[in-house]
């Protein structure tokens, strides 16, 4: 198999019938689908759909409500510690507010606690990776804000719950839409480089099911410079962060939370926190593989929110939606199932098929989008085969350079650009392999405006928590969500804190209702949560291992 | 056991020699030979710089750069990740600095050292013009080492092998931020919108979309996204 | 005519009058500056070490990158208007012409750019005037006289040290006062012009700078000046900038004004100078002659 400008040989030919009826169809608009063909085309080919991705949850307080069964195996696992192995009468770290999560919803929240006036050694933010290493850092397309005279908080509220079937939370959305503008400008102040023109205003272009150009991006590697600056801004104020030290169970005295117990990754040692507040904000679940897809999602996202979460009496909501971004990269194989941000898309490339025909309007919701290349790919022949046996359909990205001029994809698509280039590809000249890949959990931990949680005590923001994005998320909208809710949860929490006159007694008396509550549904799992990191060792390794401590 | 009959590359993992399958990226390597990465794997994507790797490939003096979950293993690749470099970050309030020319010389006094050794460009693996955006800091153009430097993912590879100490990439994000809060006009709809807002602008028409029943308000949302704003052609 | 320029890291900066007060000047002659595509930091003074290869590799990469422009302009000539950088960059072309071991060591490390061939030729641009156009030329395309602009050239050290890349006599210099002669202005000369301003002491033992300024800056005005015209970024700041601390030091200390020569040119031409760059405004004088 010969190897033509990063392509083999057998794949050019489609790759010229993509290029031949560029032109025309660099005029054409594909119809929007109705909503009746948007169920349609989900309930036939999204992949919540299939009969066994759902299992029903049987313990706590959403019992009886569907998740994906590899959440659910979570939720119902083993916990990593019992009574016998800590010693919580010795507290490590006395704090105000505890963040479990340094990425953009739990550096915002520190961030906005301070400014309310928690002083900084009276907060604590640990997380299991590096400070910054979080799907934040990750996010490239954009940010959405309705500032535009042509647009309106109002219509940006309606896209919000049209996309996400409305089922959102409307008290959550319009926050989100409200606080949007004022987001935007705090970021400004602290001298974050979004796109702008020489006059300053925002380059804004659209998003999947957006209805105005809103989508404010720094390049495509927006969430990465939004979580730079955030992280930069933490350091000068001399906040602290413990790396590399996960969240293995939170504590209580029964009913609030009062505490964590947090576990260093390197040296195995626990620390004991009591705090009066609790902000959760760990993130998402990529890393479960759900349905075996593949994920955009960083190394850590294990979905343990949701189980510290859970334990302590908290609701989830939406877990039964999960969002597959419809464009993942499917080649080459390096790269499957990392993301190929919806700027592709925004910046005009089309979704074609095998022979360059479109078949989908570019910016349909994530759910319809991802459904309907699902559906070229498994209920038609035209799609495109690669040598490992993924299916897959184009994204035209050379469409970009023919609207809106050459070295448009360089300069505004560097990331993308580079991911392709690494491997001998150049996406300005020929279009790239896409299929969807396992993105973003619509759903979790159930807050209220004030990111409170069920659970007095736990605060909640950013993808971990739920209710915001309803069934399905827009582009651009999480990381207003990390940023709107990362800062209601850093003021709530202070304010919380202000009032409250005492530290609370730390037990994992939680743990007991949880185990009584698994032995009474019969539940014996062989599982043990929260999973911190997932397993990519060898095979062959793994089955010679020995368990000897050195 | 199924009968392995792909084919597989040597590679030397800080100075072992595994055998692993072709077409694995160095991270995936490293972890098929039994590593399980604590540090060294971060977003696994090539935004975060954790997974930051130095090697040499077979026959060959040269000492290149790479990101592991970005670079393919080769055969013969001799290699290590360099999970962290301990390069100094200086604070500063930026509400109370100015972008004068000679700012970022103020907190890292180090970037003047420049010997112009390019040592670090080539330690770069986003392949960025480190030692030109340095340069841009040393004469005083904060718009062009916030332009060159604006891909970095703060690996530290830079910092770990010049020979002047140089802390490229703090200074670079000093250099974007005051850019982005000095350089950059400020958008003239933000603060009419915020105004707006906090005027209560749109409360009344949230409020009605709030109590809007379900089929009214699925109705308004295509309409809505029918008249959505189009691309001029 | 097109010309490879190196600009230096002040006139980007600091001094930016310097530069754009040439570029008005050279516009007139019809010469184009054509900066360097890419270049870096001169090195200033620790490029002037002779036995560390790795101190000069900044300047072989100017030199480099003049030469490929020069290819394409057709000229081996780089052109500089910055004293400290002229004599930099000239130190280190004549080391890589006359230590070819060296060269070929610089070259080998310089990996990522074409090698150095030492053809380069660096040339200030008081000389490139007096050389290749003529100070007559000059005076011919003046728009208007210098109204016998009472001002003492000042040389410092770095345009006539060493011996091998001085561009003017370094015990009497004759090139400013000869152009200036012809461009109508009254040259005063003074025992102070090749003195060393201070240089770097200005750091860190500003005194020395300040006795030095009070000194020459004194001495010019005895021997009737108004002005000074120099050719450094750094001794501009030392005569100019820090005549604020002999003052302090000295309350009876006369201010006088330091012009860039390209600004005195710029004038000739009939062109405005950007008077609020100076510390000590030239405004005064140059209304007592006539010359705003």
């Amino acid at each position: 198999m010969e190897m033509i400008r990063g392509y083999p040989d057998y794949m050019r030919e489609s790759i010229e019938m993509v290029a031949k009826t560029r032109e025309a169809r660099a005029k054409e608009t594909m119809r929007r689908l109705t909503l009746e063909e948007r169920d349609e085309v989900l309930k036939n080919f999204h992949p919540d759909y299939k009969p066994d991705a759902k299992a029903e949850i049987r313990i706590g307080r959403s019992k009886g409500e569907k998740a994906p069964k590899e959440v659910v195996e979570l939720l119902e696992a083993m916990p990593l510690i019992d009574e016998s192995d800590v010693n919580l009468n010795q507290i490590d770290f006395d704090v105000d507010i505890l963040i479990i999560g340094g990425g953009g919803a739990g550096t915002v929240a520190a961030l906005w606690a301070y400014y309310s006036g928690v002083p900084i050694e009276n907060i604590l933010m640990c997380t299991k990776l590096r400070h910054g290493d979080a799907n934040t850092m990750m996010a490239q397309g954009g940010i959405q804000a309705a500032d535009r005279p042509e647009d309106s908080p109002a219509i940006h509220y309606l896209d919000v719950l049209g996309g996400g079937h409305f089922t959102n939370n409307p008290d959550l959305v319009e926050k989100l839409v409200m606080e949007a503008p004022k987001i935007i400008k705090w970021h400004e102040q602290l001298g974050v480089m979004y796109d702008k023109d020489e006059n300053g205003n925002f380059i804004e272009i659209s998003g999947g099911g957006t209805s105005r150009f809103r989508m404010h991006s720094a390049k495509d590697y927006t969430g990465m410079e939004i979580m730079r600056v955030l992280r930069d801004e933490f350091r000068n104020l001399g906040m602290r962060v413990l790396e590399f030290t996960s969240a293995v169970e939170l504590l209580t005295d029964g009913n609030e939370v009062t505490g964590a117990v947090l576990f260093n990754m390197e040296t195995k040692q626990y620390y004991v926190v009591r705090a009066k507040a609790v902000i959760l904000a760990t993130g998402g679940f990529g890393r479960l593989h759900i349905m075996g897809f593949p994920t955009t999602n960083h190394y850590g996202a294990t979905g343990d929110g949701l189980v510290l979460a859970y334990r302590t009496g908290a609701r989830l909501v939406d877990m039964d939606s999960v969002q597959y971004h419809p464009t993942g990269a499917a080649f080459p194989e390096p790269i499957v199932g990392l993301l190929i941000t919806e700027k592709v898309r925004g910046l005009g490339a089309q979704v074609v098929n095998k022979y360059g025909k479109q078949f989908v309007f570019p910016l349909e919701p994530r759910d319809v989008e991802a459904a309907s290349i699902i559906k070229e790919c498994y209920s038609t022949e035209n799609y495109v085969v690669t040598p490992t046996g993924l299916r897959g359909v184009w994204l035209d990205s050379p469409l970009i350079e023919l609207l809106r001029g050459e070295g448009t994809v360089v300069k505004s698509l560097g990331a993308m650009y580079r991911m392709f280039h690494r491997f001998g590809i150049d996406m300005s000249q020929d279009p790239i392999l896409t299929f969807p890949t396992l993105h973003y959990q619509n759903g979790g931990v159930a807050i209220n405006v004030n990111a409170e949680t069920d659970v007095k005590g736990l605060f909640a923001c950013g993808e971990v928590a739920g209710g915001v994005h309803g069934k399905n998320r827009l582009m651009g909208n999480s990381l207003l969500d990390v940023n709107v809710f990362g800062k209601i949860a850093g003021i709530s929490a202070a304010k919380y804190v202000k009032h409250k006159k005492s530290k609370g007694k730390l037990t994992l008396a939680h743990l007991d209702r949880y185990m009584k509550e698994l032995k009474e549904a019969g539940i014996k799992s062989e599982k043990r949560a929260p999973m911190l990191l997932p397993d990519y060792r060898g095979k062959a390794v793994l089955s010679r291992k020995l368990d000897i401590v050195v | 056991m199924e009968e392995n009959k792909e084919k597989t590359i040597k590679v030397y993992i800080m100075g072992k020699e595994h055998q692993v399958p072709e077409g694995l990226t160095i991270m995936k390597a490293i972890e098929y030979a039994g590593y399980k990465l604590v540090r060294g794997a971060g977003c696994r994507a090539g935004f975060c710089g954790a997974c930051a790797t130095v090697y040499r490939k077979a026959n060959e003096y040269k000492l290149r750069v790479a990101l592991a979950c970005q670079t393919l293993a080769e055969d013969g690749m001799y290699l290590t990740e360099i999970p962290f470099v301990p390069a100094n970050k200086a604070k500063y309030e930026l509400e109370k600095i100015k972008p004068s020319p000679n700012i970022i010389l103020q907190y890292y006094p180090e970037v003047a050292r420049c010997v112009a050794c390019n040592t670090c460009t080539k330690s770069c693996p986003q392949d960025l013009k480190v030692m030109d955006y340095i340069q841009a800091m040393k004469r005083g153009d904060i718009a062009r080492a916030a332009e060159l430097s604006f891909d970095c993912v703060q690996c530290g590879l830079c910092a770990a092998r010049c020979p002047a100490e140089i802390v490229h990439y703090h200074a670079a994000q000093l250099a974007r931020r005051l850019y982005g809060k000095y350089l950059a006009k400020p958008s003239p709809n933000l603060e009419k919108r915020i105004k707006e807002i906090e005027e209560g602008k749109y409360d009344e028409e949230i409020k009605r979309l709030k109590s809007m029943g379900l089929e009214e308000m699925k109705k308004r949302y295509m309409e809505q996204q029918k008249n959505a704003e189009k691309e001029e052609a | 005519m097109d010309i490879p320029y190196f600009p230096g890291c002040s006139l980007k900066s600091n001094t930016r009058y310097f530069e754009d007060s040439a570029r008005e000047f050279f516009a007139e002659l019809g010469i184009n500056l054509v900066e360097l595509p890419e270049w870096n930091c001169c090195g200033t003074v620790y490029s002037l070490t002779t036995d560390d290869i790795m101190r000069h590799i900044a300047s072989v990469r100017n030199l480099v990158h003049a030469q490929e422009l020069g290819k394409k302009l057709g000229t081996n000539k780089l052109m500089t208007l910055c004293a400290m950088c002229y004599n930099t960059l000239a130190q280190v072309n004549a080391l890589a012409r006359s230590r070819p071991d060296d060269l070929k060591t610089a070259n080998e490390f310089i990996d990522d750019l074409p090698d150095y061939e030492a053809q380069v030729e660096v040339v200030h641009a008081l000389s490139f005037l007096n050389e290749n156009v003529s100070f007559e030329k000059v005076a011919k395309l003046a728009k208007r006289k210098l109204n016998g602009l009472r001002v003492a050239p000042y040389y410092g050290c770095l345009l006539v040290r060493p011996e091998h890349v001085k561009i003017d006599d370094r015990e009497k210099p004759a090139l400013m006062p000869k152009l200036f002669g012809l461009l109508g202005a009254t040259v005063v000369d003074f025992p102070y012009s090749v003195e060393c301003c201070g240089s770097y002491h200005t750091v860190n033992m500003k005194d020395v700078v300040v006795e030095k300024t009070r000194t020459i800056i004194g001495s010019a005005r005895e021997n009737g000046a108004d002005a000074i015209v120099l050719s450094c970024p750094l001794c501009e700041f030392n005569l100019d900038e820090r005549q604020k601390d002999v003052r302090m030091k000295y309350p009876g200390f006369e201010r006088m004004p330091v012009f860039y020569f390209t600004e005195l040119l710029a004038l000739a031409m009939g062109k405005k100078i950007n008077m609020g760059a100076h510390y000590v405004s030239p405004e005064n004088v140059l209304k007592k002659y006539g010359l705003v």
